[in-house]
C-alpha cells in the first residue's frame, strides 16, 4: 500500500540578491546599529531584508538564552551548502547581529531582545507608530486616495526626468526632490540651469518600481549625514513606515524633530500623505547648529503612510498600475496585496517576430519610457504601436541604455500572452538588439606610442620583454621589429632605452 | 629608434580596408601594422571615427514603408 | 527575491488529551495554555519572515473542524485595537486565533462521551484550501511570474492524541493526496503510527518530543524552513518508521494480513468476497493461507520493505520494527 515517496532531491536554490540597503548597514558603526536595534520594529524590518538562510539562522537563535557552540551550528550545516552558510553568517557579522567567532554563535543582546519583543509584542518604545484619534470632523484618507495620490507623485518625478523638463506635464517636482536628482548622479545641468536626464538616469528609468525608490532612499540617507539628520531617526523612522497599516492614520506626536523634518521630504516622494494646514498658520523655528530663524509651515497632526512605504520591505508591488481594472482586492485588513491583483497588470508589452510592439497602456510615463528605444508609429486611446527601428534602438544606445536593459525591461512587463512563448522574447529579435549594440563597439581605440626601428632583434627582445613586465604592451611584432605601448608606461620605457643606449 | 605617439586602432579586416580608402583621400595613417591594426595620428581620431560611421551607414539600408 | 511560502496548521484540540498532558504526573507537564504560547510566537515568526507569507490555522475538536485563522479571509469583524508596541499581523493572527479556540471549546460545553477528535477533517479541509489559493491565483494572472504566487505549500499538524484505527483509511487517502500534490506534511506528536506514514510519504518530518516545554525551539529549527533551506541547514527527521496498516474489516491495527490482489485492501481473517471490489476468493486458497499464517513474533525480521533509514537524526527512543503488510496474495 504505501507508495514510493516523491523524491523531491532537484530542487535549486533560488537566487538570492542581497538587498542593496545592507551594504550601506554594513559600513556604519557598531554602535548607531546598536541604537538601531533598540527598536522592535527597525530590527523586524531589517530581518526582512535578509536573506533566507540568514533568517534561519537568527530564528534558531533567537529564543536560546545562552550562546551556543559554534561546533553545534555547523554539524546542521549540509556539505554543499557550507559554502552558502559560511556567507550569511558573514552578512549576520558585518551587521553586528551575530559577532563573528569561530567558538560561540550567539545573538547580539539588544537585537535579540528587540527581535522577541516585535514577535511577541510588548516593550514601551511606540515603534510601531502611534495611531491617531479617530477624527470625526474629517474625512481621513482611504485606500485609493492613498494610492491615487502615491502614484502621481512617483509618476511626477519620473515623467520629469524623462522629459527633462519639457514634457507636456506641467508639474515639477519639489526642490527637495530636484536637489535629490542632481545628487545622486540621475540629472545634471548640462546647459546652464535646465536639468537634463543621465545615462545612469536613463538605466534608472527601466528598473522596477522597488529598486527605483530604494535607490533615491539610499541617496537620501546619504544626504541625511551632511544635514546633520541623526541617521537612527532617518532609519528608524523608515523601517516604521515599512510596518504600518496602510490606510490608517497615526500621530505625528511621539516623532523626534528629525522625523517631523523628514516628513515632508517623504510626502513629495509620495511615501506619506498628510493634509494640507492652511498658510496663514506658521510657526517660528530656531536651528541651533545653523544659526537661523526659520518659518515652517504647521503642517497636520497627522499622518498615513501609502503603498510605496508599506512595502519598503516586501516584494509586493509598490504600485497599482494607472490602467488596473480595479483588481480583486479581499477584504483585507493589513492592506497586504491580495493574491489576484499585482502581477497581470504589470505585462502590457506583446513583441513579435517583425519588431513590431504593442503595448497597452494609456500611462504618459511608461509611453514616455518605450519612447526612450521604440518609434513610435499610432497611439489609441488603451494601446500603443510602435517598432524596433535601428535608429531608434541606437539613440538608446548612444544614450547610454544598455542591450540588456532593453532586454529585461520588455521581459519584465511582457504580457500574460507573450509567457506561452519559450523563449518569452523571439530569438532573433534579441539577437538583432545585441548586434546593434556591437556595430557600435566595431572600432576600438587605444592612445600610446609606437616603438620601431630597433638596431637589432636582441634590442627588440630586450626592452620588449622589459615592457612585458610593465605589462604595458598592446600589440607587437617580430617579423616588423616594433610594439605599441600605453601611453601611462611611454615614460617607464623611455627611461629604460635612455639608460640602455646611455650605457652601451 | 624611434618613439612616435598615436592611437592603435583594433578592428576587424574590413573596417580597416575601408580606414585605408579613406587615407588615401585625408591622410591620418602613421603606420599600417596587421591586417587587425593600425596606427593613426592621435588628434584625427574623433574625425576619423565619424566619418567611419558615416561609411558604414552607406551600407544599411532599412524600410521605411509600412 | 525568493517565493513567499504557505503554512497550514492543524492542532489538535481534544480536551480530554490537553487535560491528560497538563497532568502533573507527566515527566514533562505541557498545558494547552503554554503549548498555545509558544504556538503563538511560531505562527508570528512564519509571518515574519516574509511579508507575503500566509498561515491558515484549523483546529480539530470532538466531532468537528473548523478554520481558526486564515490570511486571505477575514473570520471576525472586530479587529483588535492598535497599539505602537505591536505589530497589526502578529496581533491579529494572536487574537483571532485565542479568541476562536476559547469560543469553540466553550461551545462544547459538558459531555456525557467524548466524539473522537476529527483530526482527519481538518486535514482534509487543510488540502481543500491550499488548491483553492494556489489554482486561484493562477486561473487569473495567467502563468504570470507573480511574486505572490505561492511554493512549497506546509502542512504542519500538532497532535496529543493517540491514533484512531477508524480513521486510518480516510488518513491515507487525504496523504496520498497531498503526495500528489507534493506537499509537504510535518508531524509532531506522541506514538501515532498513521501519522509518521504519512510525514514519510510526503517528504516531511515527524518528530515526537519529549522535552514537551522545548516545543517553540523544536518548531523553529525543524518546521520553519522553507524546503529549498533545507538543503542547507538539515532539519531532523524520524528514523524508523512504522509501517503498519489497519485491516478494512474491523480498523484494527495488523502486523501480518491478508491483501486482495485486485485493489489492494487489507484484511486480517480471511474473507470468500473483497469487501471493496466483490472479487470472490476461491475457497481452497484462503485455507492453504490461513494455515501457513506465522505466529507473529516482533523480532522475527521479515522480507519486503527495508527499514527506512532517512538522515540520522538523535531520536532518544525506537519504534518496533517496522514490518510490511499484507505478503499473501490472493487469486
Amino acid at each position: 500500500m504505501p507508495v514510493q515517496s516523491l523524491q523531491n532531491t532537484d530542487v535549486i536554490l533560488p537566487q538570492h540578491t542581497p538587498h542593496p540597503l545592507l551594504p550601506f548597514l554594513q559600513s556604519q558603526s557598531q554602535n548607531t546599529l546598536t541604537r538601531l536595534y533598540q527598536r522592535p520594529s527597525s530590527c523586524l524590518s531589517i530581518f526582512r531584508l535578509l536573506g533566507p538562510i540568514e533568517r534561519q539562522l537568527i530564528m534558531n537563535l533567537l529564543w536560546l538564552e545562552s550562546a551556543i557552540p559554534a561546533a553545534t551550528m555547523s554539524a546542521w550545516v549540509m556539505p554543499e551548502g557550507k559554502q552558502a552558510y559560511d556567507e550569511a553568517l558573514a552578512v549576520m557579522a558585518g551587521l553586528h547581529i551575530a559577532p563573528n567567532s569561530t567558538v560561540k554563535l550567539a545573538l547580539n543582546l539588544t537585537f535579540k531582545s528587540s527581535l522577541r519583543q516585535a514577535i511577541t509584542g510588548g516593550g514601551n518604545t511606540g515603534s510601531f507608530g502611534t495611531p491617531a484619534d479617530k477624527d470625526y470632523k474629517r474625512q481621513s484618507a482611504n485606500i485609493e486616495n492613498l494610492d491615487a495620490y502615491a502614484l502621481e507623485r512617483w509618476e511626477t518625478i519620473l515623467h520629469y526626468m524623462v522629459s527633462s523638463g519639457q514634457g507636456q506635464n506641467p508639474a515639477k517636482p519639489s526642490q527637495g526632490v530636484l536637489y535629490l536628482l542632481q545628487r545622486s548622479g540621475l540629472m545634471n545641468t548640462a546647459h546652464g540651469a535646465i536639468l537634463q536626464i543621465t545615462s545612469s538616469g536613463f538605466q534608472f528609468l527601466l528598473h522596477s518600481p522597488h529598486d527605483q525608490l530604494w535607490n533615491l532612499l539610499l541617496q537620501y540617507l546619504h544626504m541625511a549625514e551632511e544635514r546633520q539628520m541623526d541617521l537612527v531617526e532617518v532609519l528608524s523612522f523608515l523601517f516604521m513606515l515599512s510596518t504600518m497599516d496602510l490606510g490608517r492614520e497615526y500621530s505625528t506626536e511621539p516623532l523626534s524633530e528629525t522625523q517631523k523634518a523628514m516628513l515632508e521630504d517623504l510626502r513629495d516622494y509620495g511615501l506619506v500623505w498628510q493634509r494640507k494646514v492652511g498658510s496663514h498658520s506658521i510657526l517660528l523655528r530656531w536651528v541651533p547648529s545653523i544659526n537661523v530663524l526659520y518659518y515652517l509651515q504647521a503642517s497636520s497632526k497627522r499622518f498615513s503612510p501609502t503603498r510605496l512605504a508599506t512595502t519598503l520591505t516586501s516584494s509586493s508591488p509598490p504600485l497599482p498600475s494607472s490602467h488596473s481594472t480595479g483588481g480583486s482586492r479581499a477584504a483585507d485588513a493589513t492592506g497586504t496585496v491580495a493574491l489576484s491583483s499585482g502581477a497581470a497588470q504589470q505585462g502590457f508589452i506583446v513583441l513579435e517576430t517583425n519588431y513590431r510592439i504593442y503595448a497597452y497602456t494609456d500611462n504618459p510615463l511608461q509611453t514616455a519610457v518605450l519612447n526612450l528605444f521604440i518609434t513610435m508609429k499610432y497611439r489609441f486611446p488603451n494601446l500603443v504601436v510602435g517598432m524596433l527601428t535601428r535608429e531608434s534602438v541606437r539613440k538608446a544606445l548612444s544614450n547610454g541604455i544598455s542591450a540588456d536593459q532593453i532586454i529585461s525591461y520588455l521581459t519584465t512587463h511582457a504580457h500574460p500572452q507573450m509567457r506561452k512563448n519559450n523563449p518569452l522574447l523571439p530569438v532573433t529579435v534579441q539577437d538583432q538588439i545585441r548586434l546593434w549594440e556591437l556595430e557600435r563597439n566595431r572600432l576600438k581605440s587605444a592612445e600610446g606610442y609606437l616603438y620601431k626601428d630597433f638596431a637589432s632583434q636582441a634590442d627588440y627582445e630586450y626592452v620588449l620583454a622589459y615592457a612585458k613586465q610593465l605589462d604595458v604592451v598592446l600589440w607587437e611584432s617580430a617579423i616588423k621589429r616594433c610594439f605599441f605601448g600605453t601611453l601611462e608606461g611611454h615614460s617607464n620605457v623611455r627611461g629604460f632605452i635612455e639608460r640602455r643606449t646611455g650605457a652601451a | 629608434m624611434r618613439a612616435i605617439k598615436g592611437v592603435l586602432l583594433t578592428c576587424d579586416s574590413a573596417v580597416k580596408q575601408i580606414l585605408l580608402t579613406m587615407n588615401e583621400k585625408d591622410p591620418f595613417v602613421i603606420e599600417d601594422l596587421d591586417d587587425y591594426h593600425l596606427v593613426i595620428k592621435a588628434d584625427e581620431e574623433y574625425r576619423v571615427r565619424r566619418e567611419l560611421e558615416a561609411e558604414l551607414e552607406k551600407n544599411t539600408y532599412s524600410l521605411e514603408a509600412n | 527575491m525568493e517565493k513567499a511560502s504557505h503554512l497550514s496548521v492543524i492542532v489538535d484540540l481534544s480536551p480530554t488529551q490537553w487535560h491528560l498532558s497538563a497532568q502533573a504526573s507527566n515527566q514533562y507537564p505541557l498545558s494547552i495554555e503554554t503549548f498555545l504560547s509558544q504556538l503563538l510566537a511560531f505562527l508570528n515568526a512564519h509571518i515574519a519572515s516574509k511579508h507575503e507569507n500566509t498561515l491558515v490555522v484549523f483546529g480539530a475538536l470532538p466531532g468537528k473542524s473548523v478554520m481558526l485563522y486564515s490570511s486571505t479571509e477575514l473570520l471576525t469583524d472586530d479587529m483588535p485595537p492598535l497599539d505602537a508596541n505591536s505589530y497589526l499581523p502578529f496581533k491579529l493572527v494572536d487574537s483571532t486565533v485565542v479568541r476562536r479556540i476559547m469560543d469553540e471549546l466553550d461551545a462544547i460545553g459538558k459531555l456525557e462521551e467524548e466524539p473522537p477528535c476529527a483530526l482527519v477533517g481538518a486535514v482534509t479541509k487543510a488540502l481543500c484550501y491550499i488548491n483553492r489559493i494556489t489554482h486561484h491565483s493562477s486561473t487569473t494572472t495567467g502563468v504570470a511570474e507573480d511574486p505572490t504566487t505561492l511554493h512549497d505549500p506546509r502542512i504542519l499538524i500538532l497532535s496529543v492524541s493517540p491514533d484512531l484505527s477508524s480513521s486510518y483509511i480516510p488518513i491515507m487517502n487525504a496523504i496520498f493526496s497531498a503526495q500528489k500534490l507534493a506537499y509537504v506534511c510535518k508531524v509532531y506528536g506522541p506514538d501515532t503510527v498513521f501519522l509518521q506514514q504519512a510525514a514519510h510519504l510526503t517528504n516531511g518530518s515527524y518528530i515526537y518530543l519529549e522535552r514537551r516545554d522545548a516545543l517553540l525551539q523544536n518548531l523553529i529549527m525543524s518546521f520553519l524552513s522553507p524546503p529549498f533551506i533545507r538543503k542547507i541547514l538539515a532539519v531532523p527527521k524520524q528514523d524508523k518508521i512504522d509501517f503498519r496498516a489497519a485491516c478494512f474489516c474491523h480498523k484494527n491495527i495488523v502486523d501480518v494480513g491478508f491483501v486482495c490482489s485486485v485493489c489492494l485492501s487489507i484484511f486480517c481473517q480471511p474473507l470468500p468476497v473483497c469487501s471493496t471490489c466483490r472479487t470472490k476468493f476461491p475457497i481452497n486458497t484462503l485455507k492453504r493461507l490461513n494455515a501457513a499464517r506465522p505466529a507473529i513474533t516482533p523480532a522475527s525480521s521479515r522480507m519486503g520493505v527495508p527499514l527506512a533509514n532517512l538522515n540520522n537524526a538523535t531520536m532518544p527512543r525506537s519504534t518496533s520494527t517496522p514490518v510490511p503488510n499484507g505478503m499473501s496474495n490472493l487469486r
